[in-house]
């Protein structure tokens, strides 16, 4: 049966794709236990086999959907345990010492995205849809806001959380998103691995000191914010006026 | 290898307004490519313009700099160390200096001379020109310019120009805010850059200065901390078996 994650290690280009196409691969509990464990396989048989660069990306039309947010409106500890899972992936994802490149086709939205910017470089295409409507919900993108500081500037990252909605890849580019954009999703793959190529052909050992070096001036190893984060985002879905509003969205 | 030259600026009323100070890298047959030597005369160069009004560091020939001169580094990693330190103190001389700094980033910045960007308060460049650190390749971290990189470009942006060897255009460097001006014209940076230089001195220089030494207190420039932990992460890595096999392979080619 096909993993709900799956990692391929053949080579010096890792490659973990979220394999959930049929829900979008949006971020389940499973999914996301799914996706620590193939981390830890990464970071533990990386020390032997040596991969140079990890390419994270989607399973079919979408990279991700977001949260799965059936799945938050049934038990009460569902969105604290999702939402720790997805913080504690991004520790996880953030402190693999190559570099790493997420590959957004479709759509990226909400933790989906979230996820996109903790990866050092991320590529779309132009028609893609991208962005953060947790607020256009009656919910919280604290849990990303973080990474999404560190990865735009503090000034772009609020408007784009407070404002909410979805933009396209093109403008994802324009904001410092993503760091590449192709005109077409079909040109997506082969662009993916020529920046794969690329960094793959760096030093192991210096790409390892300087990425060590800037998860350590931009604070990405700080597990007690990541925690605190998604604290923020369990308790706003966690209201009963918000669990409403998803409920009559979702039609349940 | 360095070449100052002063200039006397008129203020807007006619009257002296003292000068302007030009560093100039002067090696263009190795396209500026920096010794240990260049690096103390350019930190010599800009100490002693402190009563300047402006200063500007120009590259002679058809490009700004192309980084360290790793001939030396071939044999002896102690080499490459003497570099990383001297880039390091020139790009906190340039930073911490009174008069404002202007660079005319024409041709080509890289590496080392990409870091030098990091020391100033201006960037003009050129829409073509090439700019970006190849270094990881070499078995080099360009981690010593990661404090100054991201106060220009963010974080995210760093990560992108520090972990890829490939470079950008002059025109992506100042759509990324590593550039100021971004100029058709490859021949006319320097001058450019020179009058920049110029209209910067003919303002009152009590302002110009406080409010250089307040950004930097602002954003911890007047700080070692992060600059001697960026240095000691390029160091870390220095005479490794990865840099002594890649520099030993780049004479080959």
């Amino acid at each position: 049966m096909a993993e709900i994650v799956e990692l391929n290690m053949a080579g010096p280009i890792a490659r973990v794709t979220l394999n959930r196409p049929e829900q979008r691969n949006a971020l389940s509990i499973d999914l996301l236990a799914g996706l620590h464990a193939r981390l830890d396989e990464l970071a533990e048989r990386g020390k032997a086999e040596g991969p140079r660069v990890l390419v994270v990306s989607g399973a079919g039309k979408s990279f991700c959907a977001g949260m799965d947010l059936k799945q938050v409106l049934g038990e009460p500890g569902a969105p604290l345990k999702l939402l720790t899972l997805l913080a504690e992936a991004c520790i996880k994802l953030r402190a693999l010492p190559f570099p790493t490149i997420a590959s957004i086709q479709g759509a990226a939205i909400g933790g989906g995205c979230g996820l996109t910017t903790v990866c050092d470089f991320a590529i779309t295409h132009a028609d893609c849809k991208m962005g953060f409507p947790e607020v256009d919900l009656g919910v919280s993108p604290a849990v990303v806001a973080p990474w999404l500081v560190r990865k735009i500037g503090a000034g772009r990252a609020r408007a784009m959380l407070l404002r909410g909605g979805l933009m396209s890849g093109r403008d994802a580019h324009a904001a410092g998103l993503v760091s590449e954009c192709v005109d077409q999703v079909e040109g997506l793959e082969a662009a993916t691995n020529s920046l794969a190529e690329r960094l793959a052909t760096g030093g192991p050992r210096a790409l390892e000191a300087t990425k060590g070096l800037l998860n350590e001036i931009d604070g990405s190893g700080d597990v007690g914010l990541a925690q605190r984060s998604a604290r923020v985002s369990a308790e706003v879905l966690a209201l009963p006026e918000a669990q409403a509003m998803l409920r009559s969205k979702l039609g349940l | 290898m360095i070449r100052i030259e002063h200039k006397d600026v008129v203020g807007r009323g006619g009257e002296s307004a003292g000068r302007i100070t030009r560093i100039i890298l002067d090696r263009a047959d190795k396209k500026n490519a920096l010794t240990p030597a260049m690096l103390d005369g350019l930190i010599a160069g800009a100490t002693a313009a402190a009563g300047s009004r402006a200063i500007v560091l120009e590259g002679e020939g058809a490009a700004f700099c192309s980084g360290f001169d790793l001939t030396r580094c071939r044999e002896n990693s102690d080499a490459l160390r003497v570099l990383l330190d001297g880039l390091s103190r020139a790009v906190r001389t340039l930073r911490r200096i009174e008069a404002p700094v202007v660079v005319a980033a024409h041709g080509a910045a890289l590496a080392g001379g990409c870091a030098l960007l990091g020391g100033a308060d201006l960037v003009v460049t050129h829409t073509d020109a090439r700019i970006g650190y190849p270094v990881v390749r070499l078995g080099i971290s360009p981690a010593i310019s990661a404090p100054f990189l991201r106060l220009a470009v963010g974080d995210g942006r760093t990560r992108e120009r520090m972990l890829d060897s490939a470079l950008i255009s002059g025109w992506e460097a100042f759509r990324t805010g590593l550039a100021h001006e971004c100029l058709e014209d490859a021949g006319k940076v320097r001058a450019r850059a020179v009058a920049i230089a110029e209209g910067l001195a003919a303002k009152p220089a009590w302002g110009l200065a406080a409010t250089k030494r307040w950004m930097n207190e602002v954003d911890g420039t007047d700080l070692d901390e992060w600059p001697d932990r960026a240095l000691a992460a390029s160091m870390s890595i220095v005479g490794s078996e990865e840099e002594r096999e890649r520099l030993a392979a780049l004479w080959k080619a």
